[in-house]
C-alpha cells in the first residue's frame, strides 16, 4: 500500500536527497553488504518510490527499512542536510501501521509498556542478577545472550528516581537527570558519577519522580502514539528544572528531539552529560585533574556523534581526567548495538560488534570509554573481559575522587 | 533455465537481487537520469564476473557495470532492462608495493580508502574526485575520473598501470604492467575512460604518488568571477602549475557555508582555492607568486590555511559543494565541459547569460586551473517543463564551449547524458572510428549499450574511397 | 633530402593531410604496402617492415596552433624536436620531449612512444598527447582527443596511437601539452644514485658506467637546497647519449633498476625511478639472458636501434614475448587499416 499515516516520510524530507552518494561509506549496513537498499540513498529512494506510487509498503520495503541501524551517520555527513533519521522514523511508523505482525506487537508491548515500567524492569533486573550470579548466561537464547554478556554486574541500589543531591555551596542551578529505563537499573555507577560531578560543579541534581522512559526505542521502531505519551509525561516531570541532562547518549538525542513529539518540547535546555561536563571543565567550574592515567580508546556512540554532533566533549573530559584519548575509527561506524537491533538482526550486529572490538583492542588502550549504555553492553560483550569499559564521565569522576583523596590525605599529614 | 536462476547458480541467492525495490534503487546514479534494472548481481571474484558475462551472452542480455553510483553522466544507469553488475564487493587491496609505488586493487575499493590504506608508506592515489569518499576505483577507471589535484597529476589514466579485464566471451586478460612502456598497443589506455562499454575491469594496478613534504593552500576572495578567472590564467602564465586551482562562485559558497560553517567569505563574488605542494622552498616561492598574481588581479583578500585541519576543512567545503546545493532546490543539473584556459572568462560570462536566458539559477564551482567548468543549474523536477528547460540550457552551454575549442566532458564522461552531442565535437569519420573500436572489443554489443556513442555512429556504408560531406553529422 | 626506407621502391611525401588521405585511398585500393618514415631515427625499433613503398611525413611540417597561455601546441607530424624547441624557447616553455634527438619528428616520437628523460615529472609522452589525427590505412582522416588539457569525450585515441608504430595509420598531426620552464636548473653529480632518494620527486636521476646524476629544476631556492645532495656540475642540463646505433632497453618495475645495472657490463644509461635501462649492445649473449630476467619480473627488453640495415634479419627478436590479447589487437588494427598496409608486421607478434 501507499503511505497511510500522517507520520510518513514527506516529499520535503525526501527531495533533499540528490543521490550524490557521499553517505554510502558511512553506512555500516551498506559497507557490509554493498546493496543500495541497505544504504541511505537506496532507502530514501525506496521511500520516495512509495510516495510516487512506484513501490508499495511490502515485505521488501519492510526488509530494507528494518535493516537500518538508525545510527544516523549518513545524516552527519550529508551536505544536503537530508533529515534521514526523521524520514526513517516515518517509514517505521508506516510499517507499524501497515504490517502488523506478532513480532511487531511484542516489540510494541516491550518498548511501549515494559521499558517505561520500573517495576517490570526491576523484576527483569532481579532475574538477570540471579542468572549472573549462577553463571547461567550461556543457557540464554542467542540473540539475548550477547546483550546479557555485556551487562555490568548487577546488585546494589535498584533505582535512582526520586533522589536529590545538593552541592557544598549555594547551587548555581537545578539539573533534572533522566534516570532512563535500563540505565537506571543497570548502570547505577554512571548515575553516581554524573551526580557526583555535577554537584561538584555546583549544581543541585534531582531525578524527578514522575519521569519515565525517554521513548527513543519506541520512536525508532515506529510506535508513534506511545512515543508521544512518554514525551508528554517527561515534559511534565521535568517542568521545574533549569537543565535536563541525560548520561545515556541515545536518550539525550531523543530528548533533544522532543519538540517534534510534543508541542513546545521541554521548557529547559537538554544536554548530554558529556557535553555539559566538558563545558564545565572549559569554563573552569570543574578542574583539570592532575596526574597521568594512561591511554583510553574513545568509542563514539552514534547518537552522540552523528545525531548530536558531539565529538570533542568526551575527548576533552578524558584529557581533563589525565587520560590520553586514542582514536579507533575515522568513520565512527556503528558498533552494532543500535537499541533493539542487536536482538532483531543478531548476525549484522555481531559482525559490527566484532569489528568495533578489534578496533578497540588494536589501540592497545587498557580501557575504552563509551557514553551510551547500548554501546557499552555491545563492547563489553565483544571484548569478552579483555579490557574495561566505562562512561567518560565515570572515568573523570573516579580521577577526581582519587585526587581529592590524595589531597585530603596529604593535607592530613601536614 | 531463466536468466535469474542461471545467475543464482553462479552467485547464490543472496548476491542476485531481482526484487522490484532493488531494480528501482539501482536505476540511478548521482545524475538526473533514471532507468530500471532487470536484475542486479554482486560478484566477488573475477571468475564470477567472467561467468556472469557468459550467462548474459547466453540470454542475450546486456550488462551495465556499476561502482558506487556517484557518476553524473548516467554511465551506470540501465537503459534496456540490463543486468547491473555491482563491483562494490570486489574491494580488496592486495600487493601494496611501496618500493615500486604500486598496488593491485579491486574495482570496488573506495578511492579515499586506498589513500588511507597506503598512508603508512607516505603514498596516496592522486586522482581525487569530489566524490572520493564514496566513489570506487573501478568507477574512476571507467570514467577516467579527475578531481582538483589532476591539474598537476593528471587524471586516472595517468595513475593506472595495468588492468585485468573480462572481455566479451568471458575472456580474462591483463593489459599493461608495472614496468614502463609495455609493448604492443595500449589497450589499458583505451579501457580507462571507456565507461564499461568495452569490458569489465576486475582488478587495477594503480600507481601511487608520494605525499608531498609540504603543502600550502591559499584562499583568495574576489569581487567578480571574471577577476578570479583572470587570476587563474595569470598564475599559469607566471610559470606556476599549482597542485590545484579551484573556483567557487558566491551562491555556491553560501550553500556550502550554510552546512559546513567553514568560515568561507560569503560576501565575495568568487573564491579561488589554490594549492601548491612539493619541497618547502618551492612551495614557499610558488605561494608567494600566487599571492602576488591574485592581489594584482584584484583579490580583496588572500589567506593561507594555517594548519592541516584548516586545509582539510577548505577541501571539505570544495568537495561537498554539489551535495550542499540540495538545500537550495529539490534537483540540480551539473554540467562538465572543458574550454581552453584562456577562454575561461568568456565561457563563464556566456554560461551565466544562458542561465539568465532560460530563467535558471546557475552556480559554479570548478577546476579553473585546467579550464574544466562545472556550471550547475538548480530546478524542481516536479514543475512541468523544468527539466526540459534545464536540458536545453545545458545543451546550449555545451555548444558554446565546443565552439570555443572546448570539449563535451572534462572528467564526468559521456555516458547517456551527452551521447547525442558527440557530433558537436567529432566528425563522421571520427565517430565511425570510435564505433569501430567498440566493435573490435564488443562485437555483440554486450557491454553498457547506448552509452558514449550516438545511435548510428558506425557508418557501415561509409565508402572507403568516398569522402563524407562536411557537417554530415552535425 | 628524402629518406627512402631500405627495400622500398618508391617514395611519397605528401604535403598536406588531404594529399596523405588521397594517397592512402589509392594505396589501399591497390593493396600496396607501405613503411612510414619521419626523421628516420626509430626505424630500427620493432620487427623489420618489408614494404613496397615509403611514405614520409617530412613535408607535413606546419606549426598549426601554438597557444602559450593555454600551454598547448598543435603541429604536423613532420615537425622536428629541434624545431619545437626553437619555437618554445623564447616563451620559456617546453614539451619535455626526447632531449637528445633534434632531428626526430614528433610523428615518429609519438608513433614509437619515446619519452625522453624528464618523464618522472611530466609523465611519458603518452600522457601528453592531447589530440591526434591519423590517416588510416584506407585513407580516412580520423581525429581523437581535443586541444584542451582535460578531456574524457569518447575513446582515448591519442593514447592508443602513441606507441602504435603506424598500426592505426599515419599520424599526421598532434596537439601536445606544454610546461613552463623553471626559474632554475642544475645537474648534480652524485656518489650514489640512492643519494637522490631523499629528494621529493627529482626531475630525473640517471646513472651510467661513469657515475650518477640528479637533474633538478624549480624555483632557485628549491634547486639550491636540493643540490646539496651532491656536487653541482652545471646550472643547465647535460644529458647522456650513446655514440652509435646498436642499442636496447630493459624495462622493469622502477625499484629493480639497481638490480638491472648490477647485471650489466656494457655501456648503459639507467633511469632511476622510471625503470628503463638503455644499453649499448646488440650482443644476443648479453640481451637474451637480460630479456629472460626482465620478462620474469613483468617487464620487457626491446631493441631500440640497430647498427646494420633495418630490413636485415635482426640478431634477436626485437620485442620478445608478445603481450596478451593478440586477436583483440588484430581486430583493433583492422578497424583502422583493414588491408594492413601501414608498417605491416612491425608490432610484437608480427602484427
Amino acid at each position: 500500500m501507499a503511505y497511510v499515516t500522517s507520520e510518513a516520510p514527506t516529499r520535503r524530507e525526501l527531495s533533499a536527497c540528490v543521490q550524490c552518494g557521499l553517505c554510502l561509506p558511512h553506512c555500516p549496513t551498506f559497507r557490509l553488504t554493498g546493496r543500495e537498499s541497505a544504504g541511505p540513498r537506496g532507502r530514501l529512494m525506496a521511500m520516495s518510490a512509495v510516495l510516487d506510487g512506484v513501490l508499495t509498503v511490502d515485505e521488501a520495503f519492510d526488509d530494507a527499512m528494518s535493516y537500518c541501524l538508525q545510527c544516523r551517520a549518513c545524516e552527519a555527513v550529508c551536505p544536503g542536510l537530508v533529515p534521514f533519521g526523521r524520514a526513517m522514523e516515518g517509514a517505521r511508523a508506516e510499517l507499524d501501521a501497515q504490517r502488523p505482525s506478532t513480532r511487531r506487537s511484542v516489540r510494541k508491548l516491550i518498548l511501549g509498556s515494559v521499558l517505561p515500567n520500573r517495576r517490570l524492569i526491576g523484576l527483569a533486573t532481579f532475574g538477570a542478577s540471579v542468572v549472573q550470579r549462577l553463571r547461567l548466561g550461556r543457557l540464554l537464547p542467542g540473540p539475548i545472550r550477547s546483550p546479557f554478556n555485556g551487562m555490568r554486574s548487577l546488585g546494589g541500589r535498584q533505582s535512582w528516581v526520586g533522589r536529590e543531591a545538593l552541592p557544598a555551596q549555594d547551587p548555581i542551578g537545578t539539573i533534572g537527570l533522566l534516570a532512563g529505563c535500563v540505565m537506571d537499573s543497570w548502570f547505577g555507577p554512571v548515575h553516581d558519577a554524573t551526580i557526583g560531578v555535577l554537584t561538584a560543579a555546583g549544581y543541585r541534581v534531582t531525578v524527578p519522580e514522575q519521569q519515565t522512559c525517554c521513548g527513543a526505542l519506541a520512536a525508532h521502531d515506529g510506535h508513534t502514539a506511545v512515543t508521544r505519551e512518554l514525551a508528554e509525561t517527561n515534559r511534565n516531570a521535568f517542568a521545574d528544572v533549569d537543565l535536563v541532562v541525560s548520561d545515556a547518549a541515545g536518550c539525550t538525542a531523543h530528548l533533544k528531539d522532543y519538540d517534534h513529539w510534543v508541542d513546545g518540547g521541554f521548557q529547559a535546555e537538554v544536554r548530554d552529560a558529556t557535553e555539559l561536563v566538558a563545558e564545565l571543565i572549559d569554563t573552569g567550574r570543574l578542574p583539570i585533574v592532575p596526574g597521568e592515567r594512561g591511554t583510553v580508546a574513545v568509542q563514539d556512540p552514534c547518537h552522540l556523534r552523528h545525531a548530536q554532533r558531539i565529538t570533542t566533549a568526551p575527548r576533552s573530559i578524558l584529557s581533563a581526567a589525565g587520560y590520553t584519548p586514542l582514536e579507533i575509527d575515522p568513520d565512527a561506524l556503528c558498533c552494532g548495538a543500535a537499541g533493539i537491533y542487536s536482538v532483531l538482526h543478531p548476525d549484522t550486529s555481531q559482525e559490527l560488534g566484532a569489528r568495533k572490538a578489534s578496533q578497540v583492542l588494536g589501540s592497545g588502550a587498557p580501557v575504552v570509554a563509551s557514553a551510551n549504555p547500548g554501546c557499552e553492553m555491545q563492547l563489553r560483550s565483544h571484548l569478552d573481559g579483555k579490557i574495561a569499559v566505562a562512561h567518560p564521565v565515570e572515568l573523570y569522576w573516579r580521577a577526581l575522587s582519587e585526587s581529592r583523596l590524595d589531597t585530603s590525605s596529604r593535607s592530613g599529614a601536614l | 533455465m531463466s536468466l535469474v536462476s542461471d545467475l543464482i547458480a553462479v552467485l547464490g541467492r543472496d548476491r542476485v537481487l531481482d526484487d522490484r525495490l532493488d531494480s528501482w534503487t539501482y536505476g540511478k546514479d548521482a545524475g538526473v537520469f533514471r532507468g530500471e534494472a532487470d536484475v542486479v548481481v554482486l560478484p566477488e571474484s573475477t571468475e564470477e564476473v567472467a561467468e556472469i558475462v557468459r550467462v548474459a551472452e547466453r540470454h542475450s542480455t546486456s550488462i551495465v557495470p556499476r561502482g558506487a553510483g556517484t557518476g553524473l553522466a548516467g554511465g551506470a544507469v540501465p537503459v534496456d532492462r540490463n543486468v547491473i553488475v555491482s563491483m562494490i564487493r570486489m574491494n580488496e587491496i592486495t600487493d601494496v608495493d611501496p618500493e615500486n609505488r604500486t598496488a593491485w586493487v579491486g574495482p570496488g575499493v573506495v578511492n579515499l580508502d586506498l589513500s588511507r590504506h597506503t598512508e603508512v608508506h607516505g603514498l596516496h592515489f592522486a586522482p581525487d574526485p569530489s566524490s572520493q569518499s564514496a566513489c570506487t576505483i573501478g568507477g574512476n577507471v571507467g570514467n577516467n575520473s579527475g578531481g582538483p589535484h589532476c591539474l598537476a597529476e593528471g587524471t586516472t589514466v595517468n595513475h593506472v598501470l595495468a588492468v585485468e579485464v573480462v572481455l566479451a566471451g568471458g575472456e580474462v586478460v591483463t593489459v599493461g604492467g608495472g614496468a614502463p612502456d609495455p609493448i604492443g598497443l595500449d589497450l589499458r589506455g583505451i579501457l580507462v575512460g571507456s565507461e564499461g562499454t568495452l569490458g569489465i575491469v576486475t582488478k587495477v594496478l594503480v600507481k601511487l604518488t608520494p605525499n608531498a613534504p609540504d603543502v600550502r593552500t591559499l584562499l583568495c576572495a574576489f569581487d567578480s568571477v571574471e577577476d578570479a578567472a583572470r587570476a587563474v590564467s595569470g598564475i599559469i602564465a607566471a610559470g606556476v602549475v599549482p597542485a590545484a586551482l579551484e573556483l567557487m562562485d558566491q551562491r555556491m559558497t553560501e550553500a556550502v557555508e550554510n552546512w559546513l560553517k567553514a568560515g568561507l567569505p560569503t560576501d565575495a563574488a568568487a573564491i579561488l582555492l589554490a594549492e601548491v605542494s612539493g619541497g618547502t622552498a618551492a612551495v614557499k616561492a610558488e605561494a608567494a607568486v600566487i599571492r602576488e598574481v591574485a592581489t594584482s588581479s584584484g583579490a580583496s583578500s588572500v589567506s593561507l590555511a594555517a594548519d592541516e585541519a584548516e586545509r582539510q576543512i577548505l577541501w571539505k567545503a570544495r568537495k561537498s559543494a554539489f551535495g550542499a546545493v540540495a538545500q537550495t532546490a529539490p534537483d540540480y543539473y551539473l554540467h562538465d565541459t572543458t574550454v581552453p584556459r584562456t577562454r575561461l572568462v568568456e565561457a563563464m560570462t556566456e554560461a551565466y547569460a544562458i542561465g539568465d536566458k532560460y530563467d535558471l539559477v546557475m552556480m559554479n564551482v570548478f577546476h579553473a586551473g585546467d579550464g574544466n567548468l562545472h556550471p550547475l543549474m538548480t530546478f524542481d523536477a516536479s514543475q512541468p517543463g523544468s527539466f526540459e528547460r534545464v536540458r536545453a540550457a545545458a545543451d546550449e552551454i555545451v555548444e558554446m564551449c565546443v565552439s570555443k575549442g572546448g570539449v563535451l566532458s572534462g572528467e564526468h564522461g559521456i555516458g547517456k547524458e551527452k551521447r547525442d552531442l558527440m557530433g558537436l565535437m567529432f566528425d563522421a569519420p571520427a565517430l565511425d572510428a570510435q564505433a569501430r573500436i567498440k566493435e573490435a572489443f564488443d562485437p555483440g554489443g554486450l557491454f553498457n549499450p547506448h552509452k558514449i556513442l550516438p545511435q548510428g555512429s558506425r557508418c557501415f556504408d561509409f565508402g572507403r574511397t568516398v569522402p563524407v560531406p562536411d557537417g554530415a553529422w552535425i | 633530402m628524402s629518406l627512402l626506407a631500405p627495400g622500398t621502391t618508391a617514395h611519397h611525401a605528401p604535403g598536406s593531410v588531404d594529399e596523405m588521405a588521397e594517397l592512402y585511398r589509392r594505396l589501399d585500393a591497390d593493396g600496396t604496402t607501405t613503411v612510414v618514415i619521419g626523421g628516420g631515427n626509430h626505424l630500427g625499433v620493432g620487427n623489420p617492415v618489408l614494404a613496397d613503398v615509403s611514405v614520409a611525413t617530412e613535408a607535413l611540417d606546419a606549426i598549426i596552433d601554438y597557444q602559450p597561455d593555454d600551454l598547448t601546441l598543435t603541429v604536423e607530424a613532420g615537425v622536428t624536436m629541434g624545431a619545437i624547441d626553437e619555437l618554445l624557447d623564447p616563451h620559456r616553455q617546453t614539451a619535455a620531449l626526447p632531449e637528445t634527438e633534434p632531428t626526430a619528428t614528433i610523428g615518429g616520437v609519438v608513433a614509437a612512444g619515446i619519452s625522453g628523460y624528464r618523464r618522472s615529472r611530466f609523465g611519458p609522452t603518452r600522457d601528453r598527447v592531447l589530440e591526434v589525427t591519423v590517416v588510416t590505412g584506407d585513407g580516412r582522416v580520423v581525429t581523437g582527443g581535443a586541444r584542451v588539457v582535460k578531456n574524457v569525450s569518447g575513446y582515448d585515441l591519442p593514447r592508443l596511437a602513441t606507441g602504435s608504430f603506424g598500426a592505426l595509420g599515419v599520424i599526421v598531426s598532434v596537439c601536445l601539452k606544454l610546461w613552463p620552464e623553471p626559474e632554475s636548473r642544475a645537474t648534480v653529480r652524485l656518489d650514489d644514485p640512492a643519494d637522490a632518494d631523499s629528494l621529493y620527486r627529482p626531475l630525473a636521476v640517471l646513472e651510467t658506467e661513469e657515475g650518477a646524476w640528479a637533474y633538478l629544476q624549480g624555483p632557485a631556492s628549491e634547486v639550491a637546497s636540493s643540490a646539496s645532495i651532491g656536487i653541482v656540475q652545471s646550472d643547465g642540463f647535460t644529458w647522456p647519449t650513446f655514440d652509435a646505433p646498436g642499442t636496447a632497453e630493459m624495462r622493469v618495475p622502477p625499484a629493480l633498476v639497481p638490480d638491472a645495472v648490477q647485471r650489466l657490463n656494457v655501456p648503459f644509461i639507467a633511469q632511476h625511478g622510471v625503470g628503463i635501462v638503455a644499453m649499448a649492445t646488440e650482443d644476443p649473449d648479453v640481451l637474451e639472458p637480460a630479456r629472460s630476467w626482465c620478462e620474469s619480473v613483468g617487464g620487457s627488453l626491446v631493441v631500440t636501434s640497430r647498427s646494420g640495415p633495418v630490413d636485415a634479419a635482426p640478431s634477436i627478436d626485437p620485442w620478445g614475448t608478445p603481450p596478451p590479447a593478440q586477436s583483440l589487437q588484430r581486430r583493433l588494427i583492422a578497424a583502422f587499416d583493414p588491408r594492413r598496409i601501414v608498417n605491416r608486421g612491425r608490432l610484437p607478434g608480427g602484427i
